[in-house]
C-alpha cells in the first residue's frame, strides 16, 4: 500500500473510444504516463519507468492509479440502466487547478452570468435552502434538494423549467450531478465531470453524461455540454490564487455555497492537497 | 441556407453571429469535430475535400472559405456588411477578410492546442499571433484617430465580423489581451450591437441589462 | 507613508461603464468608470471565489463580479448578493480600494495614501498606450526622449511633440502612454507608427 491519499485515487486518463493505435503520452500529478493498448486489446497504462499501473475501464473512460488503489471505482448504478445514451463528451483542458474545476461544476450560483438565458437568467438568482451532507459510510460529499430556475436545462428542454439537482462527490477529482430529466419525469439525468490532474495548475476535465434522451442527436448533446464546460473555462482560468484554498480566509462564502463548504472540508479531512492550498497566503 | 457547424469554432461562430446580425436563418448541422473528428470523414469529404469547418450549402452552391462564406451571407441577407461604399472601403474589407486567415492560423491554432489538445507549435503560433494583435491595436488606432470605430469605417462591416472572435479568444490559447485598448473597445462595441450572439468564451455583456429590482420571485 | 502615482492608462481608453485590468508595482487592479463617471481603482480579486473583478461588468455606480455578479459599490463594500437576493451583505465583504484621479487626460493609481497630485501635462492630446516588451532604461536609449525635472520623457516622434509616461510591468516590460500635441489625424498617426517603430526597436534592442 503507497497510504497516500492522492496516489491511491482512481484518475481518468483517456476517452476508450478515442485510443488511437498510437496511444496516448499524457501526464498525472506531475509525472508522465502512457496510455496504449496491450497485447490483449485492453487500454493499458505505465508510468516514466515503464511500471504498469492498474487499470480499469468504465463509464467510457480508461482509470488509473498511480499508488495502491483505496477502493475500487465509485458506481454510478445508473450507467447500466437500459434506456440511456451514454455520452462521451471529449477532453477540454484548463489551466486551472483540478478541484478549482470540481467546485465550479458543484456551483449553481454562477448559472445565471456564466451560462446565460441556458443554465439561469437575471432575475432568477436566487439560490434556495438545499440539503449538504459528507456521508460517512460511503466516504462521498451529498447535496440534494438543489433548486433552480433554468431558461433552457437541457437539449431536450423546451422552455424555462425550475430544475432539481443532486449533486455527488465520490473522489477528490470527480463530480456526479443527478438532474430532472425533462423527457422521463421521475428519473434523474447523470452528466459527471471526470477531471485528470495534470499538475496542481493545470487539468484536463471529461464530461461524460447518461441521458434519457431518445430524440436528440448525439452530436447536438455532446456540442450542448461543451458549450457549458467552456462557458467555464475563462472563469477557472482567472481565479486567484490559482490552488483551491481549503482553510477559511481567503474566500469569503455563503448559504449557496454549503457544496464549497462540505467539499474544502472532505479533501481537508482526506489530507488531499493536490491543486489545493493549506495555509492563507 | 445549411451551415456545417461546431460550436467551439470561431471560424463557424463568425458566421453565426453575421447570420444574427443580418436576420438571415441558418439551419446549423453539427460536425462532430472534437472529439469525434467527423470533418476528417469520408463522408464529409464528398463535401469538402479540405476536411474544413465551416462550409455553407445553400442548394447547389458550397462555401468553404469563411471568408467567402460571410460574404455570401452578407450578399444575401444585409449587403450594408459588405462595405461598398468606397472603393477604398471595399478595399479594405478585402484587407481584413484576407488578414483573418493569419488570425485563425495563430491565434486559432494556439486556441485549439491548449483547450482541445490539437498539435501546434505552441510558442510559433503564440508569437504570430501577438504580432496579429499589435498589427490589429495599430489599425483600430489609426481608425480612431480619423474618427471611425470599426476596421472599415464609421460603422460595422465584414471586415469586423471576420477578426472579432480569435482576437476575442485570444486568451483561451494563452495570448493576453490586456496590453490592447483599442482592441477592447472596439469588441465591446461589437458585442453591444443589437442581435449580437455569444459563443463559449465570450461573455454577455450584463451592463446592457437594467439591475433586477427588488427581489427575485419565481414567474 | 506616501506611494507614487503610475500612469495606468490614457483617460479616453476607459468610458463609463468600461473595466480593465491594470497593473501597480506587480498589484493587479482593476481600474473601473461608473455610468456617472466616477474612477475607481480596486484590488482585481473578488472577495467570494478569487475571481478577477477585470472580467466583471458596471451598472450604474457598482462593479459586478462576472462568476456570480457579487455587486460592489464606491467603497468597495458588497451591496448586492444575487444567490440572497433579500440578505443585506456583511459589512465585512469588501474589496480593497486604491486610490486614483485623472490628470490631463491620464489616468493614474496609487497604492499607498497620497497627498500630492500627479505631474500635469497640459497642451497635450491623448495618442495611445503600447505595452513593450522592454525596460523603461532600454526604451529610453532607443527613443532618444529626454527626461524632464518631472521625470516625463519628451522630444519627437514623427516630428511631433509628445510626452511619454512609462509604466513598469512585471518581467521587464513597460507600458508606454504616450500624448502629442495637438496635430491633424494624418499626422497623429505618423506619430502612432512611430510610436510601434520605438517599440519594435527597444524590443530587438532588449532581445539582443
Amino acid at each position: 500500500m503507497s497510504g497516500d491519499p492522492i496516489l491511491d485515487e482512481w484518475y481518468p486518463v483517456a476517452l476508450v473510444s478515442q485510443l488511437g493505435p498510437l496511444g496516448r503520452d499524457t501526464r498525472l500529478l506531475g509525472q508522465p504516463i502512457r496510455v496504449y493498448w496491450g497485447t490483449d486489446h485492453q487500454p493499458q497504462v505505465s508510468d516514466a519507468n515503464g511500471r504498469a499501473l492498474p487499470v480499469t475501464c468504465r463509464y467510457g473512460h480508461v482509470w488509473t492509479c498511480p499508488g495502491t488503489p483505496s477502493r475500487p471505482l465509485f458506481d454510478i448504478p445508473e450507467a447500466d440502466q437500459p434506456g440511456r445514451r451514454l455520452v462521451d463528451v471529449g477532453v477540454v483542458r484548463v489551466k486551472c487547478s483540478p478541484l478549482r474545476a470540481v467546485e465550479n461544476f458543484l456551483d449553481i450560483a454562477h448559472f445565471p452570468f456564466v451560462h446565460t438565458d441556458i443554465l439561469g437568467a437575471e432575475p432568477h438568482t436566487e439560490v434556495g435552502r438545499y440539503d449538504v451532507q459528507i456521508r460517512d459510510e460511503v466516504d462521498e460529499v451529498w447535496a440534494t434538494k438543489v433548486q433552480f430556475y433554468q431558461p433552457q436545462a437541457a437539449k431536450s428542454a423546451a422552455g424555462g423549467i425550475t430544475t432539481e439537482y443532486m449533486y455527488r462527490v465520490p473522489a477528490p477529482t470527480v463530480a456526479v450531478l443527478y438532474k430532472t430529466c425533462p423527457p422521463r419525469p421521475g428519473e434523474w439525468d447523470v452528466i459527471t465531470l471526470f477531471v485528470q490532474p495534470l499538475e496542481q495548475d493545470l487539468c484536463e476535465v471529461w464530461p461524460w453524461m447518461a441521458l434519457f434522451d431518445d430524440t436528440t442527436s448525439l452530436t447536438d448533446l455532446i456540442h450542448f455540454q461543451q458549450t457549458i464546460f467552456v462557458q467555464d473555462r475563462s472563469i477557472l482560468e482567472n481565479q486567484l490564487p490559482r490552488l483551491l484554498p481549503l482553510d477559511p480566509g481567503m474566500e469569503i462564502p455563503t448559504r449557496a455555497d454549503m457544496t464549497s463548504i462540505a467539499y474544502r472540508r472532505w479533501l481537508k479531512r482526506r489530507g488531499y492537497s493536490f491543486g489545493a492550498q493549506l495555509v492563507a497566503a | 441556407m445549411i451551415l456545417y457547424d461546431y460550436i467551439l469554432s470561431p471560424d463557424c461562430y463568425k458566421i453565426r453571429l453575421l447570420a444574427a446580425l443580418t436576420g438571415q436563418r441558418l439551419t446549423l448541422q453539427a460536425v462532430d469535430y472534437h472529439p469525434g473528428g467527423e470533418h476528417r470523414s469520408a463522408a464529409f469529404r464528398m463535401l469538402n475535400p479540405a476536411g474544413t469547418i465551416p462550409v455553407l450549402q445553400d442548394g447547389a452552391l458550397i462555401l468553404t472559405e469563411s471568408a467567402a462564406i460571410l460574404t455570401y451571407v452578407a450578399a444575401m441577407s444585409g449587403p450594408d456588411w459588405l462595405g461598398e461604399d468606397s472603393p477604398q472601403m471595399r478595399g479594405q474589407v478585402a484587407q481584413w477578410l484576407a488578414f483573418a486567415h493569419r488570425l485563425s492560423a495563430s491565434i486559432g491554432k494556439a486556441r485549439s492546442h491548449d483547450m482541445l489538445q490539437q498539435p501546434a507549435d505552441i510558442n510559433a503560433c503564440r508569437r504570430a499571433g501577438v504580432a496579429c494583435l499589435q498589427e490589429l491595436e495599430s489599425a483600430l488606432t489609426e481608425q480612431r484617430l480619423m474618427g471611425f470605430g470599426y476596421l472599415a469605417g464609421a460603422r460595422p462591416t465584414l471586415a469586423d465580423i471576420a477578426c472579432f472572435p480569435h482576437a476575442m479568444l485570444a486568451p483561451d490559447g494563452g495570448i493576453s489581451t490586456d496590453p490592447y485598448p483599442a482592441i477592447r473597445l472596439w469588441t465591446r462595441s461589437l458585442r453591444a450591437l443589437p442581435g449580437f450572439i455569444e459563443m463559449p468564451g465570450i461573455h454577455r455583456l450584463h451592463e446592457l441589462k437594467p439591475e433586477p429590482i427588488g427581489t427575485a420571485g419565481q414567474d | 507613508m506616501t506611494a507614487a502615482w503610475t500612469p495606468v492608462a490614457l483617460a479616453r481608453d476607459l468610458p463609463r461603464l468600461g473595466v480593465m485590468p491594470v497593473c501597480v508595482d506587480g498589484i493587479d487592479v482593476a481600474l473601473w468608470r461608473s455610468a456617472s463617471g466616477r474612477l475607481a481603482a480596486w484590488a482585481d480579486r473578488c472577495p467570494h471565489r478569487g475571481m478577477r473583478l477585470s472580467h466583471g461588468f458596471v451598472r450604474g455606480e457598482a462593479l459586478s463580479c462576472i462568476y456570480h455578479g457579487w455587486s460592489y459599490g464606491a467603497s468597495g463594500s458588497c451591496l448586492r448578493i444575487p444567490a440572497h437576493p433579500d440578505l443585506e451583505p456583511p459589512e465585512a465583504i469588501r474589496v480593497p480600494v486604491h486610490r486614483a484621479t485623472e490628470n490631463n487626460g491620464v489616468i493614474w493609481v496609487a497604492l499607498g495614501d497620497q497627498d500630492n497630485t500627479p505631474p500635469a501635462l497640459t497642451g497635450l492630446v491623448p495618442l495611445r498606450s503600447v505595452t513593450v516588451q522592454a525596460r523603461a532604461e532600454v526604451i529610453r536609449s532607443a527613443s532618444g526622449l529626454a527626461i524632464g525635472a518631472d521625470g516625463i520623457a519628451r522630444g519627437h516622434l514623427a516630428s511631433i511633440a509628445v510626452a511619454v509616461l512609462m509604466q513598469a510591468l512585471p518581467e521587464g516590460a513597460t507600458v508606454l502612454h504616450v500624448l502629442a500635441e495637438p496635430a491633424d489625424p494624418a499626422a497623429l498617426i505618423a506619430a502612432s507608427r512611430a510610436v510601434e517603430a520605438l517599440r519594435r526597436a527597444a524590443e530587438s534592442k532588449g532581445a539582443a
